[in-house]
């Protein structure tokens, strides 16, 4: 190809890019500004050079009284979030909630259980109810902006991170290396995923185990599997969407907004509800040749087509925990662990059986933001399941929308006097610690007690349920839940109720006279036809 | 005369209907499976290693997630492949039928679809081997016999460990050839 030829195709092939991306940005419907990136560094501080950071800490406390001395107010502003209280108010009920006040589906309650439990507190010593919550110098400023990757608390250590070189678990052999808390309080900065997740995806003792749409896949997820937080694209970290304002995250999952209204606005804009997908996308998200489906949004929620699975990966989430069959032995008599054909756990003397499963096809519900939740204490029918957690809204509710749910099954021991939950007290190495001795009655004894409810003596197992609403692990929208998907008998929406939905739902009676007159015109139109021809070549 | 024409004419027609729209069910068979699908690959491997008659474990592939790579999502496809060199050698040692070696090694599919729920697809050996001749036949015939045995499921059995990857493989490319007795 001749020279002059090929520049004049590379100039039309760059003036044919500019004008499309130009058309695509037109046809693009109305969104926010783009966030900064995450990775981009921004502090004006290297906290290498300041004196207070450079000493040899022994404990956190320590380091956080360091901090202190510049972030005055940081510690208070912690001490009023759930991060620290473990505890959260329904401002509509007001019902105290909160993993301080409510019994899951899986480790069901820290109380009695403090020591192994606060590895996931914000703070330094809760190891009973004696904790005092107003000591500054306890919460935990490290956990959430270490940069380093190497500070780490173990369960059993009531919140501290491993000051000395620690085997874990005991008798495994694997090493955790003790925190070298000078260079971690040298080197911190804004929450990244790996402080979010170091929680948060292994919530329920396990990776992937608690929320079905976090797991350690995010830590690096490609496309595929989050459009926003992809690696090599939008690269959001947690705190893109759940920014923060005085150390309040924004998002719960106690408080969700089920149905956020209105344009996009600026992400990152401490409102009500900036971890919505509205707050940059809007409730019109999609251009106008599919403006169709924006008249979707006052009844589907848009993680429902957006989240076709969730649990998208190897790793899984467990769809089931079943304590009925904890303190059953191995054949040996002692106790004993299994996993499943993909590695994961499956059974533990300690802990009862899991049942995992990876690309999981929701649970679709109505959904209002609203979730009572089952507290301490709480009466229960044992002849049904117990809902962990109710999930509010209907048809009828303008704040409703449909959602997808996770919705994780389980087995937990009762009072079948009182018609309680128990607490029961696991974690340990005293006589009482159902994962140290094997013994129920022991162990929710113990539990009780500590928690100051009534205990009859006499326990079993009921069913219970609890329902997540799925929000993460949004995929490309190319694999959104197609048409067909919802609107057929058999579709994704066929347990829904109280709304009409077109290929699911119709009237015999209707369809049938719809039918017999499109049968009848055609029938017509052909006769009509017949006899124009027949007399034509008659008259021809 | 004419009425026996049309008759046969109508016949080859229907038959040819019937076959036509039966084809893929007659060659293809889906089962569905009751336990997950990670759950039904172990538990169809540990049954192809049990079966005997030289059956070997070739591989495990997932080509959902070449999709996966290229960004796009899929339910999780999971292909087992295994092979026997009692039946593969003599399809192999005949110039004849070698062509059929693109059929090899055996496949087994597991897949999750929109319902939620695992399936088994599998290739109907049996009904294949019949067009390739009598002794193709036979020995498809027992590959069709074995084939039923690799999903038949013990559930009062604990799920076996999933095997990943190719066994026995050392690398990739020509390299992998050397496993599963194939």
């Amino acid at each position: 190809m001749l020279p002059i030829y090929r520049t004049v195709l590379s100039a039309l092939a760059v003036f044919a890019m500019l004008t499309a991306s130009a058309f695509a940005a037109q046809a693009k419907p109305e969104a926010a500004p783009a966030a900064p990136s995450a990775s981009k560094k921004v502090s004006t501080a290297d906290h290498h050079k300041f004196k207070e950071l450079q000493k040899n800490f022994r404990t956190g406390p320590e380091v956080t009284a360091a901090c202190l001395i510049c972030h005055t107010e940081a510690a208070k502003q912690v001490q009023h979030t759930k991060h620290w209280t473990w505890e959260s108010t329904d401002p509509k009920t007001g019902q105290k909630r909160g993993k301080k006040n409510i019994i899951n589906n899986y480790c069901t309650n820290p109380t009695s259980n403090e020591k192994d439990c606060m590895a996931c507190h914000a703070g330094y010593g809760w190891k009973d109810s004696s904790f005092d919550f107003k000591v500054e110098k306890n919460v935990d400023c490290l956990v959430c902006h270490d940069t380093t990757g190497t500070y780490r608390k173990l369960p059993g250590d009531a919140g501290h991170p491993v000051y000395k070189r620690t085997e874990f678990p005991k008798g495994s052999g694997k090493i955790v290396e003790a925190v070298d808390l000078r260079k971690v309080a040298q080197s911190i900065g804004k929450p990244g995923r790996t402080n979010c997740g170091a929680c948060h995806f292994f919530g329920g003792g396990a990776n992937g185990a608690k929320h079905g749409d976090l797991s350690s896949s995010l830590q690096h997820p490609s496309r595929y599997l989050d459009v926003h937080m992809d690696e090599k694209g939008l690269n959001f970290s947690c705190a893109t969407c759940h920014s923060t304002s005085s150390h309040q995250v924004s998002g719960s999952r106690y408080n969700i907004s089920a149905a956020v209204k209105g344009a996009p606005h600026i992400r990152g804009k401490a409102d009500d509800s900036p971890a919505a997908c509205q707050s940059c996308h809007g409730n019109k998200p999609h251009p106008q040749r599919m403006a169709r489906l924006n008249q979707h949004t006052d009844k589907i929620a848009c993680q429902t087509c957006h989240i076709p699975e969730f649990a998208r990966d190897d790793i899984g989430t467990e769809r089931s925990w079943d304590w009925s069959t904890a303190t059953t032995m191995g054949p040996d008599g002692k106790p004993m662990v299994r996993k499943d054909s993909a590695g994961r756990r499956a059974f533990d003397s300690k802990k009862g059986t899991w049942v995992w499963e990876s690309y999981v096809i929701p649970e679709y519900r109505w959904f209002n933001g609203q979730s009572r939740f089952q507290v301490i204490g709480d009466k229960i029918d044992p002849t049904k399941v117990v809902k962990i957690n109710e999930v509010g809204g209907g048809p009828n509710d303008p704040e409703s929308r449909i959602w997808p749910t996770n919705v994780h099954r389980g087995k937990q021991p009762y009072d079948k006097v009182n018609l309680t939950l128990t607490l029961q007290h696991t974690g340990g190495e005293d006589d009482t610690a159902l994962w140290h001795n094997y013994d129920w009655q022991k162990a929710i004894k113990a539990g009780m007690k500590a928690g100051g409810l009534p205990y009859s003596g006499e326990y079993g197992f009921v069913e219970t349920e609890q329902t997540w609403p799925i929000t993460h692990m949004v995929a490309p929208k190319d694999d959104a839940l197609r048409c067909e998907q919802c609107h057929s008998k058999n579709g994704r929406l066929k347990d829904i109720q109280g709304v009409y939905l077109p290929s699911r739902d119709g009237n015999k009676v209707l369809d049938t006279l719809g039918w017999t007159l499109a049968l009848l015109t055609l029938i017509g139109v052909l006769v009509h036809g017949g006899i124009r021809i027949l007399t034509a070549k008659k008259e021809g | 005369m004419l009425k026996v024409i049309g008759g046969f004419v109508a016949g080859v027609v229907v038959v040819g209907v019937l076959a036509y729209s039966l084809m893929s069910s007659l060659m293809f068979r889906e089962v569905p499976s009751p336990f997950g699908v990670e759950e039904t690959v172990a538990r169809i491997q540990q049954n192809i290693q049990n079966v005997g008659n030289g059956w070997a474990l070739s591989g495990l592939r997932n080509p959902g997630k070449a999709v996966e790579a290229a960004g796009g999502n899929t339910l999780p496809v999971m292909m087992i492949e295994a092979c026997s060199t009692k039946y593969s050698a003599p399809i192999l040692q005949d110039d004849d039928v070698r062509f059929l070696s693109i059929l090899m090694p055996c496949k087994v599919s597991v897949y999750k679809k929109n319902d939620g729920k695992t399936y088994i697809g599998l290739m109907n050996a049996g009904l294949m081997g019949k067009m390739f001749g009598p002794k193709v036949g036979e020995i498809m015939g027992h590959v069709a016999e074995d084939q039923a045995k690799f999903i038949q499921f013990d559930a009062s059995k604990p799920a076996p460990e999933m095997i990943k990857g190719t066994p026995g493989a050392t690398g990739g490319g020509s390299g992998a050839s050397a496993a599963g007795g194939c």
